[in-house]
């Protein structure tokens, strides 16, 4: 292996990670966007929701319009009690939004995360 | 039926350019896609793959090369595992996880061809091991 090449080759390569750690910082800030009608919306922005808490409502299906606004993949998953995924919503790069159609889900307490950063989460609570 | 017994090769050749281009290549595209992700735990995962690619290519290493390519090894196959019990799964994660596995492929192939095969690693290790022992306090010659 010769200096010349090790070196061109890592050289290169720093420069492209650091590109794409950059690809990870947030877009543009602003207002959340208005829900669906008897929906929710929730932003992820800078490795964080925008919220702790959701308010849906129980028993009906609804639309959860999800905006990322990272370059970081985002998704949010719906939890029940006992940790298993009552809703998966698709995972995919910001800056861009997708609006998730949620099956009716019992009135009660979930957890909601995102399964990437799964330190991203909060609390969502369905009421009839 | 003769076991075949790998016999370590020296580090230069265009094979060895090859392959070493290959293993750095495959390490900085995962430290690439882990350091996109954000977040503290996946930074520091493109960190140590980060500092392992610099590792393989620095001529004051060459010594140690075999240490770096198990150390490599053992990471890639870490992070794999993590993915597996608790990471997420979509396009770029499974995309991800075809480097890293590509990575383990190339990294078995240099330890063959350079290192003797897990043997080899193996011999290295106990000298290594026997070395530091020596070299503990009050172990060492007077």
């Amino acid at each position: 292996m010769t200096r010349h090449a090790g070196r061109a080759i890592v050289a290169g390569a720093i420069l492209a990670l650091i590109g794409a750690a950059c690809t990870s910082a947030s877009g543009s800030a602003g207002p959340p966007p208005s829900a669906p009608p008897g929906g929710a919306v929730i932003v992820a922005q800078d490795l964080a929701f925008d919220r702790t808490e959701l308010d849906v409502p129980a028993g009906l299906a609804f639309q959860l319009l999800f905006d990322n606004r990272d370059g970081a993949p985002h998704n949010v998953t719906i939890l029940d009690g006992g940790g298993k995924a009552t809703f998966v919503g698709e995972t995919f790069g910001g800056p861009g939004s997708r609006i998730y159609a949620v099956p009716a889900i019992a009135a009660g307490t979930y957890r909601f995360r995102c399964d990437v950063h799964t330190d991203m989460s909060g609390t969502l609570v369905a009421r009839s | 039926m003769h076991a075949v017994k790998p016999v370590p090769r020296t580090e230069t050749g265009s094979m060895a350019i090859a392959l070493r281009g290959g293993v750095v290549i495959l390490t900085l595209l995962t430290a690439a896609v882990h350091a996109s992700l954000g977040g503290v735990l996946f930074t520091l995962n493109a960190a140590v793959y980060l500092a392992l690619a610099v590792a393989m290519v620095l001529p004051a290493i060459a010594p140690v090369r075999w240490l770096v390519r198990l150390a490599l090894l053992g990471f890639a196959v870490a992070t794999i595992g993590g993915w597996l019990l608790f990471g997420a799964r979509f396009p770029l994660a499974y995309l991800d996880k075809a480097v890293e596995l590509a990575l383990l492929v190339f990294l078995a192939i240099e330890i063959w061809l350079f290192d003797g095969g897990p043997a080899g690693d193996l011999r290295r290790a106990r000298r290594l091991a026997a070395t530091l022992v020596a070299a503990l306090p009050g172990r060492g010659v007077r």
